[in-house]
């Protein structure tokens, strides 16, 4: 009953198939329940602790447009073996695929490929928010400002993009990704190989000449790389926005706006180390890329000085190291589920708003018309009910919430979908032992809370652990559209 | 109004003779009639605001904070009363009134009795400890762990024999905490329900300690017996209940025999979130046939 004696380890990895590296971490998560043994048990993730990280590979494609999925696969199945990791032990973890190779014509593939070779509750998720966020918390941004009480964006600038995640407290308040990289300019023997057609644009609109097969001048990618430089000092608000700046972001329609500019700032990804100051700076295209030039353009923007400079927990390997150990949670503590029907994995989730949480007659309306939206070629499928349910219901308001959920989803199960339900206030328990009184003959169900969603998410719901107490959730904010 | 005036009269030469003596001259005010001061008296008709209607949580009075944002969101992570701010070693006024109120709220708790009809209304079956007043209750712990002759007729009489769950409901230390009844029994009932298992009628103790389940135990020879009792009050609130759950359980068995679950209320464990993990706490019991630290939950 005393703490300590709810304690388990899972086994967590993550891959990160980027624009320039590929990378592979295994970790262990401590999951424990905190409450004082005298009340009813709260278990959290303790402590994060990484116990194998991979070398740095090249992401190798087979075309500009295509990733080698056997050499990835090679890859990730040789860091298993040094790492002495049998894929059955894995509990949970994440494949993601980030920066330039998320947009290749076989992402998707791959990455749902791999999350299956992986292990069993190993999920697949991608998109650049997403990313953004699992940079920031790898970098150990989150943490800052939940520490600090303040505010910390982090900006890892990869080969391909950079992804911003700005937390408040610990909380993400935004996330946006540009088309800034180190190597989307090559460079080989001297000469420029490769120019990205975004960078060629935005060269173009500075009256700054860069071609494939130009002589690789420095002053001149120097300048280019500013140019890319004042795109970041824009997205951070620090500077107006120029009429090209919305071509940068990678997402055309999703504009920018920070909450404010951030106290702290910290950068991760393969161009951090110059921005912090790399021991070796003597060849500026070490790389092949200009990644080394705009690290310095980086480091020397007056503007980005405005904003205090922190050290990332990682540079390089943040975006791995964030989906190994910062994408699962955990459910509550108090839950109802059927265990023969787990792992879920991409659930979409159906996300009922306080107004349909109004009464009984709107909540049961709002799931019928809402599943509605989830019909694919006239097919329903399953999906997640999924609200906020009232801070300490009565017994009446959990039995009306239950009924509602049922008539409500009455065409899900008619069809034999199991029932999917997930709130944000503790409830799960009550709710799902009214459900299971409820549901007729021996009908599957999931029934969690302190889980938060929104419309449009993905969840991967694992298998039990910690002696069944709590499931293993991943939300995924954004998959490939 | 003739003495304050006299009392006025008396600090008014007081403080002529003080700033005569400093050099200054006399407050110019006119010699003020009982009718002016009257009139220049208003008695208003109202209240003082409600000092418990902000929480400690939300409640700050630091000025000048470095990050009141930061400080209020720590804040929310504990009842405890930090950032109340002080005049000197002391707290201010405004904190002290909360701390008055808060701890009458737990008195009232403890010293208020339960309304005479609640257990009729719960259909519960009513009986007593040996305790015979509040003050004996409060005084003699020893008192309120037995059942009296006649309440222990009377649920001989009226209980099942040998039931496998039996819930039994006690004021304790608090008799605002039985707010929590009308969501926890149901969902108690409900979860063991879903286990196959049905719970008979419901004993409730007045005056009634944690030991208490251990005299109705061996009574009724119920399997489990689970108490939901009123927890000695804080500051935090006055309305927290705890489920005390025993297999088998008798004087003879040691503390250490039972499992508990405190804390429910609504700032707390749910009522209705806490019933349904009782209800599985024993079906735990039920099966592993021991409670306690012996249960391995």
């Amino acid at each position: 009953m005393s703490r300590g004696l709810g304690k388990d380890v899972l086994l967590s990895v993550g891959i990160d198939i980027g624009t320039s590296t590929t990378q592979v971490i295994f970790s262990h998560l401590t999951i424990q329940d905190m409450s004082s043994g005298f009340s009813v048990p709260r278990f959290e993730i303790v402590d994060k602790q990484i116990v194998y990280k991979s070398g740095i590979h090249t992401t190798p494609l087979l075309s500009p447009t295509r990733i080698d999925m056997a050499a990835v696969r090679g890859i990730v199945a040789g860091e298993y073996a040094k790492a002495g990791v049998d894929r059955t032990t894995i509990g949970t973890g994440a494949v993601v695929i980030t920066g330039e190779t998320a947009r290749k014509e076989n992402a998707n593939e791959v990455v749902h490929y791999l999350s299956d070779f992986a292990g069993d509750f190993v999920v697949a998720a991608a998109g650049p928010e997403l990313e953004s966020l699992i940079a920031g918390r790898g970098a150990g941004a989150d943490t800052y400002a939940k520490e600090h009480s303040t505010t910390v964006a982090n900006y890892d600038v990869g080969g391909g993009t950079s992804n911003l995640a700005m937390f408040d407290r610990g909380r993400l308040v935004a996330a946006t990704c540009l088309d800034i990289g180190g190597r989307l300019i090559r460079v080989d023997g001297g000469q420029i190989t490769y120019v990205a057609p975004k960078i060629q644009e935005l060269a173009d609109s500075e009256g700054i000449r860069v071609r494939a097969g130009d002589r690789a001048d420095i002053p001149t990618l120097k300048r280019v790389c500013q140019a890319m430089t004042r795109m970041l000092e824009m997205s951070l608000g620090l500077t107006p926005k120029s009429a090209f700046f919305p071509r940068i972001r990678t997402e055309q329609d999703k504009d920018i706006v920070l909450p404010g500019v951030p106290a702290f700032i910290s950068f991760s990804g393969g161009v951090a180390d110059h921005i912090y100051g790399s021991p070796d700076d003597s060849d500026p295209f070490r790389y092949g890329d200009i990644g080394v030039l705009l690290g310095q353009a980086i480091r020397e923007s007056a503007a980005l000085k405005l904003i205090t400079r922190i050290t990332p927990n990682e540079t390089i390997r943040a975006t791995v190291v964030g989906a190994g150990t910062h994408i699962a949670e955990i459910s509550g503590s108090t839950i109802e589920y059927d265990e023969s029907l787990l792992p879920l994995k991409n659930v979409p989730i159906l996300k009922l708003n306080p107004a349909d949480e109004a009464s009984p007659t709107a909540m049961r309306q709002a799931i019928r018309e809402k599943l509605e939206w989830f019909r694919l070629d006239g097919e329903l499928q399953l999906v997640a009910i999924a609200f906020q349910g009232p801070r300490s219901p009565s017994f009446k308001q959990v039995g009306q919430l239950a009924q509602s959920i049922m008539e409500g989803a009455a065409e899900l199960l008619a069809e034999g979908f199991p029932l999917v339900v997930i709130s944000e206030n503790d409830l799960a328990k009550v709710l799902g032992q009214a459900i299971r009184a409820a549901l007729p003959g021996q009908r599957g169900f999931v029934c969690i809370d302190a889980v938060g969603v929104d419309s449009g998410d993905y969840v991967d719901i694992g298998t039990p652990t910690a002696k069944g107490r709590v499931l293993p959730v991943v939300v995924k904010t954004l998959l490939f559209r | 109004m003739y003495q304050e005036n006299d009392v006025r009269d008396m600090v008014r030469a007081a403080l002529s003779e003080l700033l005569a003596a400093q050099g200054g001259s006399a407050p110019v005010a006119a010699p003020v009639s009982a009718g002016a001061t009257l009139a220049a008296t208003t008695v208003e008709e109202g209240f003082c605001p409600d000092v418990t209607a902000v929480s400690t949580k939300d409640e700050f009075h630091v000025p000048d904070p470095e990050n009141r944002e930061g400080y209020l969101a720590m804040k929310q992570s504990t009842v405890g009363r930090i950032g109340v701010w002080r005049a000197g070693p002391r707290y201010n006024t405004w904190s002290m009134l909360h701390f008055r109120a808060d701890h009458a709220t737990a008195q009232d708790a403890v010293f208020g009795e339960v309304p005479e009809e609640f257990p009729a209304q719960q259909g519960f079956i009513a009986g007593q400890t040996l305790c015979t007043s509040k003050d004996e209750f409060l005084t003699r712990p020893d008192l309120g762990r037995k059942l009296n002759d006649e309440t222990k007729r009377l649920f001989a009489e009226k209980l099942p024999k040998g039931a496998k769950v039996t819930i039994m409901v006690a004021d304790g230390l608090s008799s605002a905490a039985m707010v929590n009844i009308p969501d926890i029994v149901p969902a108690i009932k409900q979860g063991l329900k879903g286990f196959g298992i049905d719970v008979g009628p419901i004993p409730y103790v007045k005056y009634g300690r944690v030991g208490a389940m251990d005299d109705l135990g061996p009574l009724v020879g119920s399997d489990v017996v689970c108490l939901l009792i009123g927890e000695r009050p804080g500051l935090a609130t006055g309305e927290s209940m705890s489920a005390y759950m025993a297999y088998q359980p008798s004087a003879d068995r040691p503390e250490s025999w039972r499992t508990v679950v405190s804390n429910i209320y609504s700032g707390g464990t749910p009522p209705a979130e806490a019933g349904a993990h009782v209800a599985t706490i024993i079906k735990k019991i039920l099966d592993a046939k021991v409670s306690g630290v012996d249960l391995s939950l």
